[in-house]
């Protein structure tokens, strides 16, 4: 497993994939919808399953010694690292956000403020991404576009979502907007939430792309 | 022992069906495996390394490949048509992240292999024509121990020297190492050169699996006059040819009104596909 991620580190990664990680500092945007960092870090994803494709990686892979079961694990472990990746930046720049700026300026009028929630948030949009995309994806390796669109289209309406969460229940409006020193127990608790679905959703998303790889005729 | 047990091997597609292949290589032999375009081959050949989802057994060294995947993996190496990967990426990169997956790689036979195909690692996969993509490719393969050497067409894009180059490692190969081969291929002349064995697929299904000589000696050429002598003769795959008419006569046929000469191995599939192909269709 361990080469297996190796090789995808060093042939298959598409340059967005790390570029789209300094999009944490979006944070700083003033009035911006920071959940749409997150569709960058899907659109990566999207980008290195072309390269996957276009790279004839999963032929090659499949050759190697190692389960074919795995594949689509090693691919998974990779990109889960990278949604890792992304939420700890989000977290950290925007803590640095609420540090340096005023209280003020930190306030976001174009959705929830980037705190903690905004963290749980990004985790739950890529949860359901993992679990929209990649179960297509294996099922047919050559086929990128409709899994993608199909998860997109997902991340954003429930972006949508959240920004009217923002704006009509008092929940997301007052106790989860805000420094991340107000209501700190109930943004760790959304925090929380945020990641148990996407440990969740993911595990059931490696589940499901590994059976249905099984059956993929290369 | 058997290096390679394939077991009623099948593949339902919605236009073409492998339909129960079933042979064996045995170890340290070279079986060629042959057939028209779209028999089978390239499909038996993923079936065995299950890149595609097929049904029989599959057994390396008396190894399950589902069972022991990773275990009977180590064992093969395997050789597509040309290396296809990874165009953008220099041969180094891609043996960097190739090595790791082989406990038994040998990097001093892999850089003599380079430096025998006059690959350069600082070149990229694009950037090498088709002979030396295959090359590229055998490279890998042969530097990590494979005990079972299975090759998908690897001859073809290599010239007629490269080609007596690759037959030559093979068969060193074979004798040094005591590996075993399975090859896909259309240039017989190359079967002729080093195969032991032949396994020759028509249209899914197993037409022969038997050792060269024997495939040989089943038939001859027989070259008649005129079509009626042909049909008195019942010589399978009657086909017009410049100055008469051809067929394959078996060898335990006793009439004859022609002219016979050994059969090559094209000779045979030419013959016996029209015969196939004539009572299919009429």
């Amino acid at each position: 497993m361990v080469n297996l991620i190796k090789k995808e580190l060093a042939l298959c990664m598409h340059p967005t994939a790390f570029i789209f990680l300094s999009f944490a500092a979006l944070v700083f945007v003033p009035n911006y919808p920071y959940e749409v960092i997150f569709f960058f870090s899907c659109l990566s994803v999207f980008f290195c399953c072309m390269m996957t494709r276009e790279n004839g990686d999963i032929a090659f892979s499949c050759a190697l010694p190692v389960k074919k079961e795995h594949i689509p694990l090693a691919k998974m472990l990779v990109v889960i690292g990278l949604q890792c990746i992304i939420l700890l930046l989000v977290g950290i720049i925007g803590a640095v956000k609420g540090a340096v700026l005023p209280a003020e300026q930190y306030v976001n009028q174009a959705g929830i403020s980037a705190n903690i929630v905004l963290v749980g948030n990004g985790a739950i949009l890529l949860g359901i991404f993992n679990l929209i995309f990649f179960p297509r994806y294996f099922k047919k390796p050559d086929k990128i576009g409709v899994p993608f669109v199909i998860g997109a289209t997902v991340v954003f309406l429930l972006i949508c979502l959240f920004i009217i969460l923002r704006w009509a229940t008092p929940l997301y409006s007052i106790t989860l907007n805000g420094l991340n020193t107000v209501n700190t127990g109930a943004k760790a608790a959304a925090l929380i939430i945020g990641f148990v679905v996407y440990i969740m959703l993911s595990a059931i998303s490696c589940k499901l792309s590994m059976k249905y790889f099984q059956r993929v005729d290369l | 022992m058997n290096a390679l047990e394939v077991k009623e091997l099948t593949k339902v597609y919605p236009e073409f069906t492998l339909d129960k292949v079933s042979f064996c290589v045995p170890q340290g032999h070279i079986s060629g495996l042959i057939g028209r375009n779209g028999a089978g081959k390239s499909t038996t050949i993923k079936g065995i390394l299950w890149l595609i989802a097929a049904e029989g057994d599959v057994a390396v060294f008396g190894r399950d490949i589902i069972k022991d995947e990773m275990a009977v993996k180590q064992m093969i190496g395997y050789v597509g048509g040309g290396f296809r990967y990874y165009p953008m990426n220099t041969l180094a990169a891609i043996r960097k992240a190739y090595a790791p997956f082989y406990p038994t790689w040998n990097q001093g036979k892999y850089e003599k292999f380079l430096a025998q195909f006059a690959l350069s690692e600082r070149k990229k996969v694009k950037e090498l024509s088709e002979g030396m993509k295959v090359k590229f490719a055998l490279a890998l393969a042969l530097s990590h121990g494979a005990k079972l050497l299975i090759m998908d067409e690897p001859t073809s894009g290599l010239d007629p020297l490269s080609r007596e180059e690759f037959c030559d490692i093979i068969l060193q190969l074979v004798r040094d190492e005591g590996v075993s081969v399975l090859f896909s291929t259309h240039i017989t002349s190359d079967l002729m050169r080093i195969a032991d064995d032949i396994v020759y697929i028509s249209r899914g299904k197993i037409l022969a699996a038997c050792p060269l000589k024997e495939l040989l000696d089943q038939y001859k050429l027989a070259h008649f006059s005129s079509l009626a002598d042909a049909m008195a003769t019942n010589a399978i795959g009657v086909k017009s040819v410049k100055d008469g008419y051809e067929g394959l006569l078996s060898c335990d046929m006793q009439r004859l009104n022609g002219t016979l000469s050994d059969a090559t191995i094209d000779n045979i599939i030419v013959h016996l596909e029209k015969a196939n192909a004539e009572e299919r269709y009429g």
